[in-house]
């Protein structure tokens, strides 16, 4: 290296000896810039390489989650002997229940279910190609579950272990603590942002923009905690204890907001700040007063900053994990009512992989579905900020 | 202005500091007085441990056996195993134990499928498929019975109105009823807030096979329900409102017996004669597991469940669960002893 760095100096300094040279004026290979453009090109070519490592395996085990049959023991015994030709049969009245159309297994025979009365089951035998054999009395029935993806965005309920697989019960309540969050954040992001860029005296903006940046580092556990133990017991006594439950997704989102809050103070008065400062005094030259330039002038000439800092808040809004697990709530609904409890996306993922998740069960997988849901989610709103920011951007100069 | 600035900041962290400290102070109560406790019993429970290990015995003294004892499974057996790691190490054990609390079923994975564990803690006995598991991985699952659990089906304290319920209310309770009323038309129309053990545990497990008949497609589907491997989230759920219900290990009760009302079931009060005749209908054994081959490996393993096995007697009521009949203490001792082939 050193080597390297006085070779370099060496012909620096030959070639201001020689000036004449025509050699000297041709450009030189630096081996150091090379050297550091390609790391800086690996760089880059790294997180795009992470970003695709990601996708492939959220896809490929989302895949499993979407194209794969289990099995599940319904704790059902057959009450009679089967005949290889039999095709109604006594079932026990415990364990599951059947239902017509499902796909039952019993040994390794499949058979479709075609009419039920009672615990007398008909059923088309050796289904899908299998086999259609005797089976003796006492036989476990097991039933099959398989994720589609028009079940996946049409129906409510989420409960893989018992064939649910309405991705709704969880999006919503993460819609809902994210536009919580962003009702929060917004106008008083906004409003900080304005106070900083406009009306702050140059003492006032640097001591606030730390503290506000404070807010940024407190770590999320924290504002779970604070979500469940402060914000919580506050809406109970604003708005009584039976309408407001215990975990709710109310709080979450409120408290997502203080999370976010900085993100979009910080990121708009950025935006805001970089106005040219010939636009403010144009409008103070033709009579404005500070409240209309800020407003009619400079916010709308920062728009495009300002809707860039709210998607990259909102993207961080739906994200979120440690408050929604700790406040929101711990089982899936499908309700819009902020005071009930609702888990999340992000909060269920955290709660079903908190015990030990046996490998390539359906709760494994349908993980990573969840997680493709959310990744989805973001790269929409990025690609719906990125038309935005194209759309409404201002050049100046 | 820099100055000042960075007294602001000095400031801030002072008085969040503060802040935490005050809002700390109830969440870390109840550990720090169990901890003082076992502090208090710990040199008895040595010294006890010291008369009742003869001298073969010596070998598993915890003074002299080294190496690290990996323990995971139920959250019901893990507040036990916490107490008796915890006189382990102050009987002298100088190596790491981990307790992890991570559901019956997991607890049992860990130790038969991947074999990541020296002990499993569980709530429930061994299936034939875990222990089929077990055998494919050169183990054999030895069961050391521990104690008794009562489980506990806890309303808040505000509530009036449940002192009682039959097994068919409970199934109706966590299962298809939406309001109180549908249980009981004398009980008010409110809906029923549900708070209950995740999937991954043996409670869980254990409630759907008494309850439901296996069948844990009701519960699950029921609404406003709240899942959670962490006993403390049920019970500050249950805490928040006169009609929410839940159920879990009988320690957690114990631990917050002021706020919680406990239910009879079938009239049955959870109490020690009770669980001991077995006339309460939610009792369960507690077991630890672990496996000959690994007791005569792992000196320190062995060492800990006949340390675990000899004092679990006189700490099992204080950790909050009842203790098992002597028989069966006598039954897990012998099997150790045959185990490590003496």
């Amino acid at each position: 290296m050193t080597d390297l760095s006085q070779s370099q100096t060496a012909q620096g300094a030959a070639a201001s000896e020689q000036p004449t040279a025509a050699g000297s004026l041709r450009r030189k290979r630096r081996i150091g810039e090379v050297i550091i453009q390609s790391f800086l090109f690996l760089c880059g070519f790294l997180s795009i390489f992470i970003t695709m490592g990601i996708v492939y395996e959220l896809g490929k085990e989302s895949l499993l989650f979407f194209g794969s049959r289990q099995w599940e023991n319904s704790n059902k015994p057959i009450t009679q002997r089967i005949e290889v030709d039999t095709t109604q049969f006594a079932v026990s009245t415990s364990g599951f229940t059947l239902d017509i159309e499902d796909l039952i297994r019993v040994d390794e025979e499949l058979m479709l279910i075609t009419g039920l009365d009672e615990t007398l089951v008909t059923v088309e035998r050796g289904f899908d190609g299998s086999e259609a054999v005797a089976h003796n009395a006492g036989a476990v029935i097991e039933i099959a579950t398989e994720a589609t993806l028009r079940e996946f965005f049409t129906t409510t309920q989420w409960n893989p272990q018992i064939g649910q697989f309405g991705i709704w019960a969880l999006a919503t309540s993460t819609l809902l603590t994210s536009a919580i969050a962003v009702v929060v954040a917004l106008p008083l992001g906004l409003a900080t942002a304005v106070y900083l860029s406009e009306y702050a005296s140059q003492k006032a903006r640097n001591t606030l923009k730390p503290i506000l940046e404070i807010l940024a580092g407190v770590p999320t556990v924290v504002y779970g905690y604070f979500a469940l133990t402060f914000m919580t017991p506050l809406l109970r006594s604003i708005f009584g204890k039976d309408v407001v439950a215990i975990y709710n997704t109310a709080s979450a989102g409120i408290v997502i907001g203080i999370l976010i809050l900085p993100l979009v103070s910080s990121m708009s008065e950025d935006a805001l700040s970089a106005v040219p400062r010939s636009l403010r005094e144009a409008a103070y030259g033709l009579g404005a007063t500070r409240l209309e330039t800020a407003v009619k002038v400079v916010v709308p000439a920062a728009f495009s900053g300002i809707v860039a800092a709210f998607i990259v808040a909102v993207s961080r809004a739906i994200g979120e994990t440690m408050i929604v697990a700790i406040a929101a709530g711990a089982g899936p609904a499908f309700t819009f009512n902020p005071f009930q409890s609702a888990e999340t996306m992000t909060g269920h993922i955290v709660r079903i992989s908190g015990g030990d998740l046996s490998y390539d069960s359906l709760d494994y997988n349908s993980i990573f579905a969840i997680g493709l849901m959310l990744f989805f989610m973001t790269l929409a709103l990025n690609i719906f900020s990125q038309r935005i920011v194209r759309r409404f951007r201002e050049v100046y100069e | 202005m820099q100055r000042k600035l960075y007294a602001l900041l000095a400031l801030l962290i002072v008085m969040s500091m503060v802040l935490a400290a005050c809002g700390g102070s109830t969440a870390t109560d109840a550990p720090a007085d169990t901890g003082t406790d076992s502090g208090d019993t710990s040199t008895d429970s040595g010294d006890t441990g010291d008369d009742a290990m003869d001298d073969p015995m010596a070998m598993y003294d915890p003074a002299t056996v080294t190496g690290d004892v990996v323990t995971a499974g139920s959250s019901t057996v893990f507040p036990l195993s916490e107490r008796m790691a915890e006189l382990f190490r102050q009987a002298g054990y100088a190596g790491n134990i981990t307790v992890d609390s991570i559901g019956s079923g997991a607890g049992y994975e860990r130790f038969c499928v991947e074999g990541e564990s020296d002990i499993a803690n569980t709530s429930r006995p061994i299936r034939d498929t875990e222990v089929e598991s077990c055998q494919s991985i050169g183990r054999n699952p030895i069961e050391f019975r521990v104690g008794t659990d009562a489980l506990a089906v806890v309303v808040s304290s505000e509530n009036d109105f449940v002192t009682d319920v039959s097994m068919e209310e409970l199934a109706l309770i966590f299962g298809e009823a939406e309001t109180w009323s549908d249980v009981r038309s004398e009980w008010p129309d409110e809906p029923i807030q549900r708070f209950i053990p995740g999937t991954d545990s043996g409670t869980f497990d254990y409630f759907v096979e008494e309850v439901f008949d296996e069948n844990e497609e009701p519960i699950l589907a029921a609404s406003n329900t709240q899942l959670s491997e962490d006993d403390n989230v049920l019970v500050q759920g249950i805490l928040g409102s006169p009609y929410a219900i839940g159920f879990y290990g009988y320690a957690y009760y114990a631990e917050n017996e002021g706020a919680l009302n406990i239910l009879s079931i079938e009239g049955v009060e959870p109490i020690r004669e009770n669980v001991d005749n077995n006339s309460y209908p939610l009792a369960r054994p507690l077991f630890i597991y672990s496996d000959a081959t690994i007791l005569v490996e792992k000196p320190q393993v062995a060492s800990f469940i006949w340390f675990y096995l000899t004092n679990v007697n006189d700490e099992v009521v204080d950790v909050g669960y009842f203790p098992a009949s002597d028989a069966d203490l006598l039954a897990a001792r012998n099997a150790f002893l045959a185990a490590v082939g003496r």
